[in-house]
């Protein structure tokens, strides 16, 4: 009896000294777990991650606004070759890599299968046109042991001349087509100008007016463009609609498609 | 009247032992807490608050370059304007000081961009620096670094 009164006893002491051992351990990993962002200068390395990746897609877009408008279809390969030499130099002490590898080949981008070289590709004078890069960055930060980061990035641009009618009027003549563009993720570009765009009829250049809406005919944002034609004239053999977006992205659609309306 | 007053005794010493086992167990958990307390270094609040500079300074300036501000401001040298984004994006408690280099790490913007007192730098110990990269303008590849230091007021 005396013996057992004993041990429960000991059982106490061993089960209060457990639950010190328990209190400590436990704390000892929450702290070292909520504090290792401290030690480790976390905001630092991921702003210059972030930093480094937005810096990259931007790199991506003058890349392809280079092209569209040089047709330089090596632009981008050496726009990132260059890159790659001048993070190191922005970033010293933080052994900051960078390497990349451009899109090749038939890719398909929102629907669309697109005939990717070094990263770019277009499709112009057609009725749907697009302009479009493709690239997968991988970011290695040595100071922090992280290695392989990686992602990919695409800048699009679509048109798409939807209809187009010539209207032969008694008093006046004119050509109204309808375009609708679109960017990334098939976001509907709606802050277009008119000195965003150009419009040829026949091959040549014209003056137009435009007027931008939503359309319940097409059911998307579109660009009204409205271009006179001469009173006496024939209907236009072709329209052709250049634009050039406020990122500097140029693309051009075609169409031979107009339906003349009395 | 012997074996009562013998059960009587043993209630009491056992009810005593109890008392001494829970003091005991206290103790040890109580010195167990005491000695976490004492080795727990419980941060300074000067790399917390530079920390948290740092993040509003970088968002700040990742905001601006979304809207396509930034490499216009920078390639076209307006300057002022730059500063007033900052202004107005930053918080009025912060105050801030940058410079744009180029990648060779010449400095490029002549015109002081600075909002608040010299003073507020020279005496601030906690002085959060911000670099951020932007590649190029429109179809021109041309890096420019930014350096946003940020102090509070």
């Amino acid at each position: 009896m005396r013996m057992a009164r004993q041990k429960k006893g000991q059982f106490i002491i061993i089960a209060a000294l457990m639950l010190s051992i328990m209190i400590i351990a436990i704390s000892t990993v929450i702290y070292g777990t909520v504090t290792y962002y401290r030690q480790e200068r976390w905001e630092e390395y991921v702003t210059i991650v972030d930093s480094i990746k937005t810096a990259s897609c931007n790199l991506l877009q003058i890349g392809l606004a280079n092209y569209s408008q040089t047709s330089n279809p090596y632009v981008l390969r050496d726009y990132f070759n260059q890159w790659m030499r001048d993070v190191r130099k922005a970033y010293p002490g933080f052994g900051v890599g960078l390497s990349y590898s451009l899109a090749s080949g038939i890719r398909s981008a929102y629907g669309v299968s697109l005939n990717y070289s070094l990263g770019l590709a277009r499709t112009w004078n057609q009725q749907v046109s697009f302009s479009a890069s493709d690239a997968t960055v991988d970011i290695d930060v040595a100071s922090l042991g992280l290695s392989g980061y990686n992602f990919s990035s695409h800048v699009f641009l679509k048109m798409n001349i939807r209809e187009t009618k010539w209207y032969y009027k008694e008093t006046q003549r004119y050509v109204l087509t309808y375009v609708s563009v679109d960017e990334e993720g098939l976001e509907p570009v709606v802050n277009l100008q008119k000195s965003n765009f150009e419009v040829k009829l026949s091959g040549l250049p014209q003056t137009f007016s435009i007027k931008r809406y939503y359309s319940s005919t097409y059911k998307c944002f579109i660009y009204e463009i409205r271009i006179p034609s001469d009173p006496a004239g024939n209907p236009p053999s072709s329209v052709e609609v250049a634009l050039l977006d406020t990122r500097r992205i140029k693309t051009v659609s075609y169409t031979t498609d107009i339906k003349p309306e009395g | 009247m012997t074996k009562a007053k013998q059960a009587q005794n043993q209630r009491s010493s056992k009810g005593q032992m109890r008392v001494i086992e829970a003091v005991m167990a206290s103790l040890i958990v109580v010195s167990a807490v005491a000695f976490l307390y004492a080795f727990a270094a419980t941060p300074s609040s000067q790399p917390q608050e530079t920390s948290e500079l740092e993040k509003i300074g970088h968002n700040v300036l990742h905001d601006i370059d979304e809207q396509g501000l930034l490499a216009r401001f920078v390639y076209r040298c307006e300057w002022a304007n730059l500063t007033s984004a900052l202004v107005v994006s930053l918080p009025t408690n912060v105050y801030f000081n940058l410079t744009v280099y180029d990648v060779n790490g010449n400095p490029i913007s002549h015109p002081l961009m600075q909002y608040g007192n010299q003073q507020v730098f020279d005496s601030s110990k906690a002085v959060a620096s911000v670099s951020y990269i932007v590649p190029g303008y429109q179809t021109n590849y041309s890096p420019r670094i930014l350096v946003l230091k940020l102090v509070r007021g």
